[in-house]
């Protein structure tokens, strides 16, 4: 079993089990299949610069070098911010139990790009934490799965399904502009089921 | 910054801007030397030194190994290493020979991965800044509500091109604002199809928010593709 994320409100600790929910599990997912002319199925590669070095899908490595093209060990360097102060590694959120002190409107919650979702769970009794989330709490949290640079903005948060829910996102640069900050319509049909205008599963 | 056509609760429609709301990266890397690291792709092996033609060349898996043992079959120390730039993804057959003409079938499959569809592909083109534009459905989803019904993966910030575009979404803002909720905004002639950004993209939902601050405004198109609710069985961490 993965290891559990601790959580603590109130001086009390809840052990939670993530399940990462993914669009492909809701509504199933499509599959791209390519094939030639005499109907066998083909896999993509790249070819290289020369023309003739074709390289499959582990064929290339992704690694640091220096602005001479020499080749850097990441470990060497040093993780700075634009301005060149050192940045101070954050460690995982696995690691101590993380206090539940931050929460979030809507509004901020709506201001990130969530990009992962995972349904929880515990085996122990989760009641004071649902007690606060059925009140529309959403609790805001640093995140970091394994620890790093930049730990992402956690949220737990009540699904309107009543399943409680981790989202995993980043903050964006939203900002209001003024107007010195430049930078035939078909009529609606009335009736139509908002049920079918909501249907995930035909995307 | 990308255009969007977009129309008002009045049915007035203006093509209007468009622009990303990503953060730039804001993490660097530097040497002893204080310069700048950066990153690159390079050759470990290719496919004529992959297991499927070390396999051919041996005479079977289970030979391999003893050509591990003897030599280095899997190197080509002429590429090994060799920085990769301007490179082209083309298809290559079982044979590992590039396709020049192929077809493209997509395969629906359900959740358990069982086969629901099969139908030629349909590339997939971008809506959101054609003639005609994104229609007011004028289905307003309370935000208090509307917040853990989905899940949000993406948004662009819509922003005026001009003084005219200006009054026009700072009034569509306002709107919103006032409504506290997020109008429902997808493409065709119901409003009712999912928005496509960029060609071959992803399908979205987009939900519109506005909020307001003096004289200036902030109208966000929110995209979802997925709603926030239990899996039957999810894929776990």
């Amino acid at each position: 079993m993965a290891k559990p994320l601790i959580v603590a409100l109130g001086g009390q600790e809840f052990p939670l089990e993530l399940s990462k929910v993914e669009r492909s599990d809701l509504y199933g997912f499509v599959e791209i299949e390519t094939l030639d002319e005499k109907g066998r199925k083909c896999a993509l590669a790249t070819l290289a610069d020369d023309g003739k070095t074709l390289i499959g899908p582990s064929g290339a490595a992704l690694v640091t070098l220096s602005p001479d093209g020499e080749w850097l060990e990441k470990k060497m360097l040093k993780p700075t911010d634009m301005q060149g102060n050192a940045i101070t590694p954050c460690a995982s959120s696995y690691a101590a139990p993380v206090p539940l002190q931050g929460r979030a409107t809507v509004e901020e919650y709506l201001s990130h790009n969530i990009r992962y979702v995972y349904q929880i769970a515990s085996a122990v009794d989760l009641g004071p934490l649902m007690a606060e989330l059925q009140k529309g709490v959403i609790f805001q949290f640093p995140y970091s799965f394994r620890g790093g640079l930049e730990p992402d903005a956690g949220f737990l948060l009540l699904a309107a399904d009543g399943t409680p829910f981790i989202a995993i996102g980043s903050p964006t640069k939203l900002e209001f502009v003024g107007l010195a900050q430049t930078a035939g319509v078909a009529e609606e049909e009335s009736g139509d089921d908002e049920e079918e205008s909501l249907d995930f599963s035909m995307m | 910054m990308g255009t969007i056509n977009l129309s008002n609760s009045k049915g007035r429609d203006a093509v209007v801007g468009s622009q990303s709301v990503l953060k730039p990266v804001k993490v660097r890397y530097l040497d002893e030397q204080g310069r700048q690291a950066q990153s690159g792709r390079v050759i470990k092996g290719d496919m004529s030194h992959d297991l499927k033609a070390l396999e051919a060349a041996a005479g079977g898996r289970e030979k391999v190994a003893e050509a591990l043992i003897a030599g280095d079959p899997e190197v080509d120390v002429e590429s090994f290493g060799t920085l990769l730039r301007d490179t082209s993804r083309v298809y290559v057959d079982p044979d590992g020979k590039i396709v020049h003409k192929v077809r493209q079938f997509e395969v629906v499959k359900n959740p358990d991965g069982t086969e629901r569809e099969r139908r030629p592909r349909k590339v997939t083109q971008p809506n959101t800044a054609t003639e005609l534009p994104l229609k007011w459905s004028g289905k307003l989803m309370k935000k208090k509500e509307v917040y853990n019904r989905f899940v949000f993966a993406g948004k662009r910030q819509i922003v005026h091109v001009n003084g005219l575009t200006y009054d026009f979404l700072y009034g569509m803002t306002k709107e919103l604002e006032s409504s506290e909720s997020l109008l429902l905004l997808g493409s065709g002639p119901k409003g009712n199809l999912p928005l496509v950004l960029t060609r071959g993209g992803q399908q979205y939902r987009g939900f519109l928010e506005g909020r307001t601050e003096g004289d200036k405004y902030c109208l966000i198109l929110h995209l979802s593709n997925m709603e926030l609710k239990k899996a039957a069985a999810p894929a776990g961490e």
